[in-house]
């Protein structure tokens, strides 16, 4: 076979991705503003050449983009201009030029950002202030680009997957070994309810200091893994199958987050709790970069050692891998465990990408990670299946449905594309495979 | 070979053809709008919150202006990737009916970063550190002592045992429950030998298998039971279900939330006996006219409360805007 045809074989599913980021490329290309410092230094540059003097009347939103607008356009202004700055929204913006108007010291000139000068009133501005047509208004152009393409949506896209992506990994090893998970979305609301219930109960509440979030995580964490133990001792020692137990320990870590929460939001958390779901590093979001580590650390696991090859073997074949020597019990149970380990990891994300714990969350989050691992192109017979095929197919879902919102597509005409969609990518696979 | 062949290609058309459908789907705008308007609430299967979000979405357009509308699905989640990706369109300005009060917060907090202006309309953010520019809502702690006032109407015995059906993560709903309870309150101290007993208070998650299932147990628990509260209309249903089963729809009063078609339908045949109702589509139009008033640049009030009105049997008799499925 010619090398490509490899290339295709084991990541024909990234071909599958990259068409549906060109195809919503496209679909969401639309007029982008310039925003930020560039536009301050635009704005400043199209005073200057309109050669006229005196008072502007500078109006932003209180966006951050536009607090950088502000800076840039002051600093690339000379002295002889009279800069008054408006960023407390419409009403705010209409009391300063009504109180110009009735003081006669009216702006010569009105420099808006792009978002600003859509509000209605600027849109209408000559019918809301006849007596002020002859001010001259500048904002910054806008030109063509693509709404998806955004540095912004794709970090959004990836943020918005980081938690189903973590809880794929463990999934991704238990259907290697044959088995199933179906507890990981109540262990998302359960590790959520737990750490923000021990931060609001005994760490006092907002009051808790980092060590002591780290410490109500890390609890979290270990009682999710202590379940996925469970279900990994119930389903080898005692040969229960694994969909009976997992569906059972669903129930259970349902109830108790109800139990634990009495049914409500936990939010008396500190402010700083949001850091791990919403913080950044270098620009890309912790979550995010958690994410890509775990994957790392488990693709060495399944390919470099040998962990790994036992989980495979088990699952290609159970009756050999016996005979061969592989403890299969204790290798099950600690694929279990770990999958309940990054369930546990997922639930804190969650938790403060959303700022506050309840048992509602994670609900049918399952169903979207066994999805993405099967995209990814693990078999559910186990036996094979590649850690990076899981996040290939977690973005999958992911850019589908950020791309189906960019252009507004009705949700639950949406819940029938993403469930086609996936017959597709798995009747493409399919084929592939024999062929 | 071939038969290989053709199935791989087969699917390759599928999926050309389904990228079509929803290029097809995609709304190909006329850059003529004013602007755009991004709606999430709780969830579009509740016919409340359709009716809120439609009305809105029809108000929106006669100011020019486009609407995109989302359903939350009750997935506090689901919901904060929805206002990103508002945030990413570069929506005028959002209306929210958040999913969860306290969660909704961060994302109201990403809006105010943004600089993009949100309105919550029915259910209301918690969060003192969130921006919200106004919101537009029933009033729900009178609404709850409305449906106290049905319950004392109603319910004439000397045993007066009565259940509390309820959404404590809904913060609209926990309004409507201390309406009630102190009205209820107020009746007992003023009325001391002939004292309201509400016996138990159980979630019903406003939804009609939930409160179905918690009628149930507690008419076993407590088979003298007179008076049922549910926080809205689809746990009244589940609650009138319920004691249709046992056939004791006829010796116990229930007071549902909401005014919903369904739910008039039942007060009209009788089954409930009365609803504090509310106007979703009036919040969904003043919301928009709110929104447009203050992209107009003008103040607008931060809490707008519209009151509920109490709907009893002889409203539905008369009431012409009922539909009727069967």
């Amino acid at each position: 076979m010619s090398s490509w045809k490899v290339l295709l074989s084991d990541y024909g599913i990234i071909f599958i991705l990259m068409g549906l980021i060109i195809f919503f490329s496209v679909l969401t290309i639309e007029k982008q503003n310039i925003i930020g410092a560039a536009a301050g230094i635009f704005l400043a540059k199209e005073v200057t050449q309109s050669g006229k003097q005196g008072k502007i009347l500078l109006v932003t939103s209180e966006s951050l983009d536009d607090q950088d607008l502000i800076e840039a356009f002051k600093a690339n202004l000379g002295s002889q201009y009279q800069i008054i700055v408006v960023d407390k929204g419409p009403p705010a913006t209409r009391n300063q030029i009504e109180r110009d108007i009735e003081s006669g010291d009216v702006p010569k000139m009105i420099v808006t950002s792009t978002k600003v000068s859509r509000w209605l009133l600027f849109q209408d501005f000559s019918n809301h202030f006849p007596e002020l047509s002859v001010v001259s208004m500048i904002n910054p152009q806008s030109s063509k680009g693509s709404n998806f393409l955004k540095r912004e949506n794709l970090l959004n896209v990836a943020d918005q997957i980081a938690v189903i992506a973590i809880m794929a990994i463990g999934m991704t090893m238990v259907i290697i070994t044959g088995g199933i998970d179906l507890s990981v979305g109540s262990l998302v609301a359960f590790s959520a309810v737990l750490i923000t219930k021990l931060i609001q109960g005994y760490f006092g509440a907002e009051a808790a200091t980092e060590f002591e979030m780290v410490l109500a995580g890390l609890i979290a964490v270990v009682m999710c893994g202590l379940i996925g133990l469970l279900s990994g001792l119930l389903s080898t020692y005692f040969r229960i199958p694994p969909f009976i137990v997992t569906l059972s320990m669903m129930l259970i870590a349902s109830g108790l987050a109800y139990t634990i929460s009495e049914g409500q939001s936990i939010y008396h958390v500190p402010d700083n709790f949001v850091w791990l779901g919403r913080g950044r590093i270098g620009g890309i979001p912790v979550s995010v970069i958690i994410m890509i580590i775990l994957y790392v650390i488990a693709n060495i696991l399944m390919t470099k050692m040998v962990f790994g090859r036992y989980v495979y073997a088990i699952g290609g074949n159970k009756v050999a891998a016996r005979l061969s020597g592989i403890p299969i019990n204790k290798i099950v149970t600690i694929v279990f465990t770990i999958s309940g380990l990054l369930a546990g990891v997922g639930g804190i994300i969650l938790a403060s990408q959303l700022n506050s714990g309840s048992p509602t969350y994670g609900l049918a989050y399952e169903l979207s990670v066994i999805a993405a691992v099967v995209i990814g192109g693990t078999s559910l017979m186990g036996g094979e299946g590649k850690i990076w095929g899981t996040l290939i197919g977690a973005f999958i879902i992911g850019v589908i449905q950020n791309g189906m919102n960019l252009i507004g597509i009705e949700s639950y005409t949406q819940k029938v594309i993403l469930g086609i969609l996936i017959l597709i990518a798995l009747i493409v696979e399919k084929a592939r495979k024999r062929s | 070979m071939s038969s290989r062949m053709s199935m791989k290609s087969l699917a390759n058309i599928a999926l050309f053809g389904i990228l079509m459908i929803v290029w097809g789907c995609s709304e190909n705008q006329l850059k003529t709008s004013k602007g755009t308007i991004g709606i999430t609430v709780m969830s579009l299967s509740n016919p409340y919150f359709k009716e809120l979000a439609e009305a809105a979405q029809e108000e929106a357009l006669k100011f020019g202006f486009e609407v995109i509308i989302a359903s939350g699905d009750f997935d506090p989640s689901k919901q904060r990737n929805q206002i990103s990706d508002f945030i990413t369109k570069d929506v005028d300005a959002i209306i929210l009916t958040p999913v969860d009060s306290k969660s909704s917060g961060v994302s109201v907090r990403k809006c105010n970063e943004m600089g993009i202006p949100v309105f919550t309309a029915d259910l209301a953010t918690s969060d003192s550190l969130a921006n919200v520019v106004a919101h537009i809502a029933t009033d729900n702690y009178m609404g709850g002592r409305q449906a106290g006032d049905a319950m004392i109407e109603a319910v004439r015995s000397r045993n007066k045992k009565i259940m509390i059906l309820d959404f404590p993560p809904a913060e609209s709903c926990v309004k409507r429950i201390a309406g009630f309870r102190d009205r209820i309150g107020e009746y007992n101290l003023a009325n001391p030998l002939d004292q309201f007993n509400i016996v138990t208070q159980l979630p019903c998650d406003g939804q009609r298998d939930v409160a179905f299932k918690a009628t149930s147990d507690v008419i076993q628990a407590h088979p003298d039971l007179v008076g049922i509260f549910a926080i809205n209309d689809p746990g009244a249903l589940g609650a009138v279900g319920a004691l249709e089963k046992v056939n004791r729809l006829d010796d116990i009063t229930i007071i549902g939330f909401d005014g919903q078609n369904e739910g008039k339908v039942a007060i009209r045949d009788g089954k409930i006996y009365a609803d504090p109702i509310q106007f979703p589509k009036r919040i969904g139009r003043q919301t928009v006219q709110t929104i447009m008033k203050y992209l107009n640049g003008n103040e607008v009030e931060k809490t707008q409360l519209i009151e509920t009105a109490l709907y009893r049997q002889e409203d539905g008799l008369n009431d012409p805007d009922i539909k009727d499925f069967h």
